[in-house]
């Protein structure tokens, strides 16, 4: 795979996309170098969509900040949230109560459960696949409403809040059914999904050996998440979170890096977020949910890493009487970007959107901030 | 009903404009019209993403500072008669980006989107429902139709 390194001659030919294109959701620009149709060099400009979350956190009152991360993706916002208010947890030593870690650890993977259905859906579309994507978009809305009946809301729920997470999403005996009953439905309706997908061998060979990352590119690239568990590496910051202490589950690795190698583990870490969401109904502990015996002073910079949907997210920021200070988030779609651009070396330009797919970009999450150089 | 509304009743296009919100109104428009639960479809709504081929215009997010232009080119492309739907709060009023700290408005903000091109309905939410989308989206017809 080492011929794919990018040669050092000019390539004449370019081929533009974006900012807004068909193929992508989000505005991002792409810029293709081809020769003979075969791509040698790709280039993805983001920073169309900086809106400047950090510069709105700094001197808000932390709980104000907290909300506000929410609206940095409509995708993985619970990730934002649950990470914020654990970066002002650890820093101000709050003890969550065990109710609240479960809880969030539910909504946690019913995010990654919609996430990667998601994914599935819109790699699905991007393989011009229609049935396939809408298999998915009804398996979805089943995670959907069930977000909707915890948090309020289909997209920003707002669950996690500084101490615990706000009484609303308390889950009673009658949740706790539907949601039982609902994973049951997930898990039926996705092993069918699974079954059909893998059995099709049309579309097995449309995406096998299409936007190889090889695993030694990745972790020179600092890939994280799917995208760096695709290629055979095993690792997976849930291993080492305290929340996940209790619970039992697998981090599934696939050995090729391609499309297909994607597709199927988004597909076999929905399982294991089923796994999860299964024990968490079981073993819930009874109390309180939100502790609100704590008190604010002064810290310096709180730092807290958590994995979401996409990889690792990061965020930190110091508390200055009571308000955020200094505040930096790293999302994981950022390290990200370098893989797509890798993958889509050596491929057909009509396989560049699906290699650049492949690696689950966030563009809007990713725009983070722009240094301004003054000459 | 001239031949041009007759056909164009047919088949509305919607096309999905997405200028920096968050993605989560957007992932819920293409919810709304792909996803086999709300199925804008059977009202002969499709989703496109050619501006030549479409008859309403959705637009989400606050219209960064990079997004004013190709927004307006967008808009240009779209042959009459064309419609525009302002979706959710960050396109309604700019949403939380607006205003950094109180009222100082934000540099990298230029929208709402009603200060770059006439919106002709609005679908309030964050992040929108399908449902006010779809709703949104039906409340136009009629004006689309009765066109020419």
């Amino acid at each position: 795979m080492d011929e794919k390194v990018p040669r050092s001659k000019i390539i004449e030919t370019e081929i533009p996309m974006g900012t807004v294109h068909p193929a992508a959701l989000e505005p991002y620009r792409v810029r293709l170098f081809v020769e003979d149709e075969i791509v040698q060099e790709a280039e993805i400009t983001i920073g169309v969509n900086h809106r400047g979350i950090e510069r709105i956190m700094e001197g808000l009152p932390v709980e104000k900040a907290n909300s506000l991360t929410e609206k940095i993706c409509g995708i993985c916002s619970n990730a934002h949230i649950w990470n914020s208010c654990r970066t002002a947890e650890m820093g101000l030593g709050i003890e969550i109560p065990e109710r609240a870690l479960y809880i969030r650890i539910i909504m946690g993977e019913l995010e990654r459960l919609h996430s990667h259905f998601l994914y599935l859906a819109h790699g699905c579309e991007v393989l011009a696949h229609e049935t396939f994507s809408m298999r998915v978009f009804y398996l979805r809305e089943i995670v959907m409403e069930l977000l909707a009946m915890i948090g309020g809301n289909r997209v920003q729920y707002g669950c996690s809040v500084l101490g615990g997470v706000r009484p609303r999403c308390d889950l009673d005996e009658s949740k706790l059914l539907r949601l039982k009953e609902d994973m049951d439905k997930v898990e039926e309706g996705l092993t069918d999904f699974a079954n059909r997908f893998t059995s099709d061998s049309i579309v097995m060979s449309r995406i096998s050996g299409i936007g190889v990352l090889p695993q030694k590119q990745a972790l020179k690239l600092a890939v994280t998440g799917p995208t760096l568990r695709a290629t055979g590496v095993a690792r997976d910051l849930r291993t080492t979170m305290f929340e996940y202490d209790n619970f039992d589950f697998n981090v599934v690795t696939q050995p090729d890096g391609d499309v297909k190698s994607n597709l199927l583990i988004r597909a076999l870490e929905s399982f294991e977020s089923i796994k999860i969401i299964r024990q968490a109904i079981v073993n819930i502990p009874e109390g309180k949910v939100v502790n609100r015996d704590w008190e604010m002073f002064d810290t310096g910079i709180n730092e807290s890493y958590i994995e979401v949907p996409r990889g690792t997210l990061y965020h930190s920021y110091a508390l200055e009487s009571g308000r955020v200070r200094h505040s930096i988030i790293r999302t994981p779609s950022m390290s990200n970007i370098g893989a797509m651009q890798y993958a889509c070396i050596g491929d057909q330009i009509t396989d560049a959107q699906l290699s650049i797919v492949q690696c689950d970009p966030c563009f809007t999450c990713s725009d983070r901030t722009i240094e301004i150089i003054r000459r | 009903m001239g031949i041009k509304s007759f056909s164009r009743a047919r088949a509305i296009h919607v096309m999905l404009v997405y200028t920096g919100g968050c993605n989560g109104c957007d992932i819920e428009i293409v919810n709304s019209i792909l996803s086999p639960r709300f199925d804008a479809e059977q009202y002969n709504v499709f989703l496109t993403w050619n501006p030549r081929e479409a008859d309403v215009l959705v637009v989400t997010g606050p219209v960064t500072y990079h997004n004013r232009k190709p927004l307006e080119a967008i808009y240009d492309a779209i042959p009459n008669p064309k419609l525009v739907v302002a979706a959710g709060s960050c396109a309604l009023m700019g949403g939380v980006y607006k205003n950094c700290f109180a009222d100082i408005p934000s540099e990298e903000i230029e929208g709402p989107v009603e200060n770059i091109i006439p919106v002709d309905a609005k679908v309030p939410g964050c992040a929108v429902r399908p449902q006010d989308v779809l709703a949104g989206v039906v409340s136009l017809l009629p004006t689309l139709l009765d066109a020419d």
